[in-house]
């Protein structure tokens, strides 16, 4: 049984974030800062009144989580860096969330923050011959999903454009958004992009960025207290697994699933929440490429195995549709620093929950679910409420 | 062929044999789990399977069976070899059970789901009187079947 079934009831009680995008002049520091200013600012809180953070970074040295949390004043309060390669905001958020249901702390303050685009400067320039994995790009191993897929299903690119189009279009109307077209992006223009790895296409895939993201978690007392005009954003399911052993399982490379983790994952999140996928308004997910959020449609139980297609076709996951994906823009066009990438899920979705999302609202929306997944690998799955 | 070949070692020991004789394919360097049997690439000490220690070292393949593939647009590393235009990626069941993924030998057309595959060493560069070699695999017409 989870803490957040038997613990007090969790909140997010502000949210911040620094936009993603190509940032060469700004550090770790700066936008770490901006962020969680915005967020207590948002919660109503000031840094005094938080009682640990954690600081989620994949890329930066040793010692950059707390020297970031010194921006905010020096409390003395505990500060934990912690690292679950893309998954790194949302494993901060899942150890936040815990500790506050069971008591440990009222007010814990989650940020997220890395600068990508100084990772591979500093990098020597290509792939590491050395390391046999480094031969499997990301991108060629999400390729391979959509290859499988296309053998299996029939599935065309079309569909992996369309998704991309979507979410590129989506992120044009997030001002935290890295990619912004100035213009409806089509599927054909998705199409023509430059090849990564078959079928992905560069507009098909995440954009290497900067950026940092923030949550305040605490107890929904607390959320009442501290906005009382304002609906509570409840954290109703908060689940995080590793993968469980089946013949095929791949044991070297930049490996993220099997699918089957993001299945029991959402089955657990769905249990503590005592909801099903019917009662999900909107989700965000890891689409790090196309082909991924086609299959989490069916992973996360938003449509029957094999319908995806049949799905996409019919606008279901669109803004206005069944139920939107993406609704900031997603990984690929809202962007993928990485520490903060999870946290930027739980800003849009906490403003979606507010009815503050703007040109992106999704209307009467009720409950949003998060998914993350980090590289390795784990899934981390949120469920949020509004209470 | 054999009159001049040159000596090989891998780019990296303990993923692969390095056979004397050039046309013999290399194989995989797995384990087998004692207690339930499953096998596994790479070699491991603990059984993901059952968790038993009782493991012990196996050779895998050549043979292989394509499960799926793509083609990468960019030059594999550091190789100063192989092709620049790029390079075949596939997830590549062995007959014993573990699913490796390897560059490929060929271009995106030569490849299907489900084919056959053999395993070989390809130079990507030389080190004094060495190629260094890496693993990958190739189409073949049967299971089984050199090139």
């Amino acid at each position: 049984m989870s803490i957040l079934n038997n613990g007090r009831e969790v909140a997010i009680l502000g949210v911040g974030m620094h936009r993603f995008g190509m940032f060469p002049d700004s550090s770790n520091a700066e936008m770490g800062r901006i962020a969680g200013l915005a967020a207590l600012k948002d919660a109503g809180l000031g840094f005094k009144d938080v009682n640990a953070a954690y600081a989620g970074q994949i890329f930066a040295p040793v010692m950059t989580g707390v020297r970031v949390m010194k921006e905010f004043g020096l409390t003395g309060i505990p500060v934990q860096r912690l690292d679950n390669a893309s998954a790194t905001g949302s494993a901060c958020l899942y150890e936040a969330v815990g500790a506050v249901a069971g008591g440990r702390y009222d007010v814990a303050m989650v940020l997220g923050f890395d600068k990508m685009t100084s990772m591979i400067q500093d990098s020597t320039a290509g792939t590491d011959p050395a390391n046999l994995e480094d031969a499997i790009l990301p991108a060629a191993f999400f390729a391979m999903w959509a290859t499988r897929r296309m053998h299996e299903r029939g599935t065309k690119v079309e569909h992996l454009a369309k998704i991309a189009a979507k979410n590129w279009n989506n992120g044009a109307r997030n001002p935290m958004a890295q990619r912004q077209s100035d213009k409806p992006v089509t599927y054909e223009k998705v199409l023509s992009s430059r090849m990564v790895a078959w079928p992905l296409t560069t507009m098909m895939s995440c954009p290497i960025g900067d950026g940092a993201a923030c949550a305040i978690v605490g107890t929904v007392e607390l959320a009442k207290k501290l906005n009382p005009g304002r609906p509570v954003v409840k954290v109703v399911a908060s689940a995080l697994q590793s993968e469980r052993y089946d013949r095929g399982h791949l044991f070297m490379g930049p490996v993220v699933g099997p699918g089957r983790m993001t299945v029991d994952t959402s089955a657990v999140c769905y249990q503590q929440a005592g909801v099903g996928p019917k009662d999900i308004d909107f989700v965000q997910v890891h689409d790090a490429f196309a082909i991924e959020e086609l299959e989490y449609y069916e992973l996360l139980g938003m449509c029957a195995r094999g319908e995806a297609e049949a799905c996409i076709e019919r606008g279901d996951f669109e803004l206005g549709g069944r139920v939107p994906f993406s609704t900031d823009g997603g990984l690929i066009a809202r962007g993928h620093p990485g520490g903060p990438t999870g946290l930027a899920q739980i800003w849009e979705s906490t403003l979606q929950l507010r009815g503050e999302a703007g040109k992106r609202q999704v209307e009467n929306a009720r409950t949003g679910l998060c998914q993350m997944m980090g590289g390795g690998s784990v899934c981390v799955i949120h469920i949020l409420q509004k209470g | 062929m054999s009159d001049t070949a040159r000596a090989r070692r891998p780019l990296k020991q303990g993923y692969f044999t390095v056979p004397e004789d050039p046309v013999e394919p290399p194989k995989l360097l797995g384990t087998l789990c004692k207690d339930c049997g499953e096998y596994f690439f790479p070699r491991r000490a603990v059984c993901a399977k059952c968790l038993s220690e009782n493991t012990g070292d196996a050779l895998l393949g050549p043979q292989g069976t394509l499960y799926s593939y793509t083609f990468v647009h960019f030059p594999l590393f550091g190789s100063t070899r192989m092709e620049h235009v790029g390079y075949g990626v596939g997830q590549v069941d062995l007959p014993e059970g573990p699913r490796v993924q390897t560059p490929l030998a060929g271009k995106q057309e030569d490849f299907t789901v489900g084919m056959p595959l053999i395993a070989e060493l390809e130079p990507i560069r030389e080190d004094g009187d060495k190629d260094v070699v890496i693993l990958r695999f190739r189409p073949t017409t049967s299971a089984g079947g050199a090139r």
